[in-house]
């Protein structure tokens, strides 16, 4: 059986997860509320979109504090990474070109979908219609083609 | 855009019986400009004297003004009882200023639009005369020494102001070809706090408003000023703009230009104590168009917005959102400098990173403390044996020492548990405990000349320290400190220094201990030797006196060899 980790014997997080721990916990308590909102009134698919929405937000702060602004250090990265705070494989995504903006890896997963493309999220904004608004199934997502 | 304080007194109505028209001493004691002239009317047969021309029915509450007898309060009238906007921010402190004064001056505005003195500018070949613009894009001149001004420009100076205003086409032309002119700018401010300072040598006559040339009817005084503006092209295009401006002033809601910006932005700078220059919008060249507004460059735009957000004290660490929702910036004037989100969430990116980078480097010169210190003395305050562990985190949980994320949790549960433990111990014991501390600590960490205010962190992390009262541990400390030797001057400062010398020392040691030890085998060898030798000489000498003996023949002659001769003859044969 492996060591139980409690608050106990934990290690402390790298440095400078003091500047950023007031931000992560909003998003932690988002990701509560969110989890906790009634679905009164809400299309089966719409139920997931906020969680989508606050851990897309998250993953993309840890990445921005780490390769733009450059404010963390590789090892507290690492850190959140393997502790959950931000999605490893979207952020792998997001450093290909093309990619700069993905919502989520559903979305890019062609394979899933009937006529093995994209989902309609990923199709740039001068290709849609006029006034064509659109919110994708799988998170929500209004368009997150890299030349919007 | 030009505008007149010009009013229609044409449409005055007659005054009704007993009321007669005066001219108020205006400006005596203000020190900015009233370019009105201000009337006032006073009835004979009730002492009432205001400045709202009376009219056969009752005027309104609003328009009744104080007496203008009362001349040291002329200068609040002007602004109909509005407090001077720039004097309200100053006085309101820095953080409120701003909104406050936004307010102060759109209600200001709305009541009445007052012509006042924006920029002064030297002019070429007339030292003591200044040209000063208005806010509403008027000239007069002005003479610091004399405390005269006058909107009708004198001969020489009218030659100087022409030459001023060649200069001013020709530096904006240049503007306009090579981007901002820096060293100009920077002329210009150090003229205006020239100016400034010789403003302070005439205390009386700090900017007084020109004396109207005295005209006796309300119609033309206002037409007078347009007359003795200089004939200069551009003033001449403005002029038919001007006229239609005067009708519409009276009726228009007036909308927060580019102007009043520039003015706030100015008087902004003077509440921070910046020069102008400092937060980005250069006074010079660019306040001098005036009239026409200025103008900010993208940089000077973004620097404002940055300056906001270090007002504010953002958290950079923060997301943009977050920040958004918030609404303290939004609110801010300077918020909306820039023209989109995408830019100003740019802009917001770009200072993030900067000042991460400067809290970064600020905390790497910050002395890195043990975390264990402020823990300890946060127990010495706090802890009691009543309490078990679980009890005293949950109660202290909320403190910045109890989540200090360096220091684990197991480590703090055992220094709580020790602590504890050692104040149920009797007071010699930790008395003692503590002497044993203060012992063994070198001399250059505890010497003579440490006080209590900066005791050294290994005495301060440690449990033996905290464990005994101040009121009995501070006492004992400085009276071992005081029988101390001084610090010692070779070994100076830094521990890694004296750790090194202590190495060396030891090599030394070592190396004359080993000296000593073959110094001691040398010697043995040598009395060995010594020995040796003394033992073969003996041995010598003893064959030498056989022989001698041998040689000397006694009493009995050759008998004795001859006896002593058998026995080794045998064996020879």
């Amino acid at each position: 059986m492996p060591p139980v980790r409690s608050a106990r014997n934990r290690k402390p997080p790298p440095d400078g997860f003091d500047d950023i721990e007031d931000t992560l916990l909003e998003f932690a308590n988002k990701m509560k509320d969110a989890e906790n909102a009634s679905h009164e009134g809400k299309k089966r698919h719409e139920v997931m979109w906020p969680i989508f929405q606050i851990s897309h937000q998250r993953s993309r702060y840890v990445y921005e504090l780490y390769y733009e602004k450059e404010a963390i250090s590789k090892q507290l990265y690492d850190w959140l990474l393997k502790n959950g705070y931000a999605d490893a494989s979207l952020i792998a995504k997001w450093k290909k070109q093309g990619y700069e903006k993905l919502c989520c890896l559903r979305c890019v997963q062609t394979k899933e979908t009937n006529f093995n493309a994209t989902c309609i999220c990923r199709v740039p904004k001068a290709q849609l219609k006029e006034d064509q608004m659109i919110e994708c199934v799988s998170c929500g997502c209004r368009g997150c083609s890299s030349s919007d | 855009m030009l505008k007149s304080t010009y009013k229609p007194a044409a449409a005055a109505p007659p005054l009704p019986a007993g009321w007669t028209e005066h001219t108020a001493p205006t400006g005596k004691f203000r020190p900015t400009f009233v370019f009105r002239r201000h009337l006032y009317y006073y009835n004979a047969t009730s002492q009432q004297s205001t400045y709202t021309r009376p009219v056969e029915t009752q005027p309104s509450s609003f328009s009744q003004r104080p007496s203008p007898g009362q001349h040291g309060y002329a200068g609040d009238f002007e602004h109909g009882a509005q407090p001077h906007p720039l004097q309200g921010f100053m006085t309101g402190n820095a953080s409120g200023g701003h909104r406050a004064f936004q307010g102060g001056r759109n209600e200001y505005r709305r009541t009445e639009p007052v012509d006042r003195p924006k920029t002064k500018h030297l002019i070429p070949g007339c030292p003591q005369w200044l040209l000063v613009k208005t806010k509403l894009g008027r000239r007069f001149v002005y003479n610091p020494e004399k405390g005269e001004s006058l909107w009708k420009f004198p001969l020489e100076v009218m030659k100087g102001v022409v030459e001023y205003d060649r200069l001013e086409r020709e530096k904006k032309t240049r503007i306009e070809r090579d981007g901002s002119n820096k060293d100009e700018d920077a002329e210009i401010t150090a003229a205006a706090e020239e100016l400034r300072s010789a403003e302070m040598e005439v205390p009386g006559a700090s900017l007084p408003p020109p004396i109207a040339s005295a005209p006796t009817n309300n119609e033309d005084d206002s037409d007078e000023y347009e007359e003795v503006e200089v004939t200069d092209d551009e003033d001449e295009g403005n002029l038919s703009k001007r006229k239609k401006t005067e009708e519409d002033l009276e009726n228009q809601p007036v909308e927060f230009n580019e102007d009043d910006i520039a003015y706030q932005l100015v008087a902004m700078g003077q509440d921070y104590g910046l020069d102008p220059g400092e937060y980005g919008d250069d006074g010079g060249a660019e306040l001098e168009e005036g009239a026409e507004g200025l103008t900010l460059t993208q940089e000077d735009s973004s620097a404002l917005f940055k300056d906001m957000l270090n007002d504010y004290n953002v958290n950079p660490y923060t997301t943009w959102e977050t920040l958004i929702e918030a609404g303290q910036i939004v609110e801010d004037g300077r918020y909306t400098v820039l023209p989109n989100m995408r830019s100003r969430k740019e802009v917001w990116g770009e200072w993030s990173r900067q000042r991460i980078q400067q809290l970064k480097e600020q905390r790497e010169r910050e002395f890195k403390k043990d975390p264990k210190i402020p823990y300890l003395a946060f127990l010495q305050k706090n802890a009691t044996p009543k309490l078990y562990w679980p009890e005293f985190r949950r109660k202290y949980k909320k403190e910045p020492e109890m989540r200090d994320s360096k220091l684990q949790d197991k480590e703090r549960e055992k220094m709580y548990r020790d602590y504890i433990s050692r104040l149920k111990l009797p007071e010699s014991t930790l008395k003692s405990d503590l002497a044993v501390l203060l012992k063994f600590l070198p001399i250059h960490v505890l010497n003579r000349s440490s006080s209590l205010e900066n005791l050294p962190p290994a005495i301060l992390s440690d449990i033996r320290y905290v464990s005994l009262k101040p009121s009995t541990r501070d006492p004992l400390i400085e009276a071992y400190v005081s029988e101390l030797p001084p610090a010692p001057t070779n070994i100076d400062g830094s521990p890694e220094e004296y750790e090194v010398r202590l190495r060396q020392r030891q090599e030394r040691e070592r190396r004359e201990r080993a000296l000593t030890a073959r110094q001691l085998r040398v010697e043995e060898e040598k009395r060995k030797q010594r020995g040796v030798l003394h033992h073969s000489k003996g041995l010598l000498r003893e064959g030498e006196q056989e022989l001698e003996r041998a040689k000397t023949v006694g009493k009995e002659g050759l008998l004795g060899y001859i006896e002593s001769d058998n026995a080794p003859e045998s064996p020879t044969r």
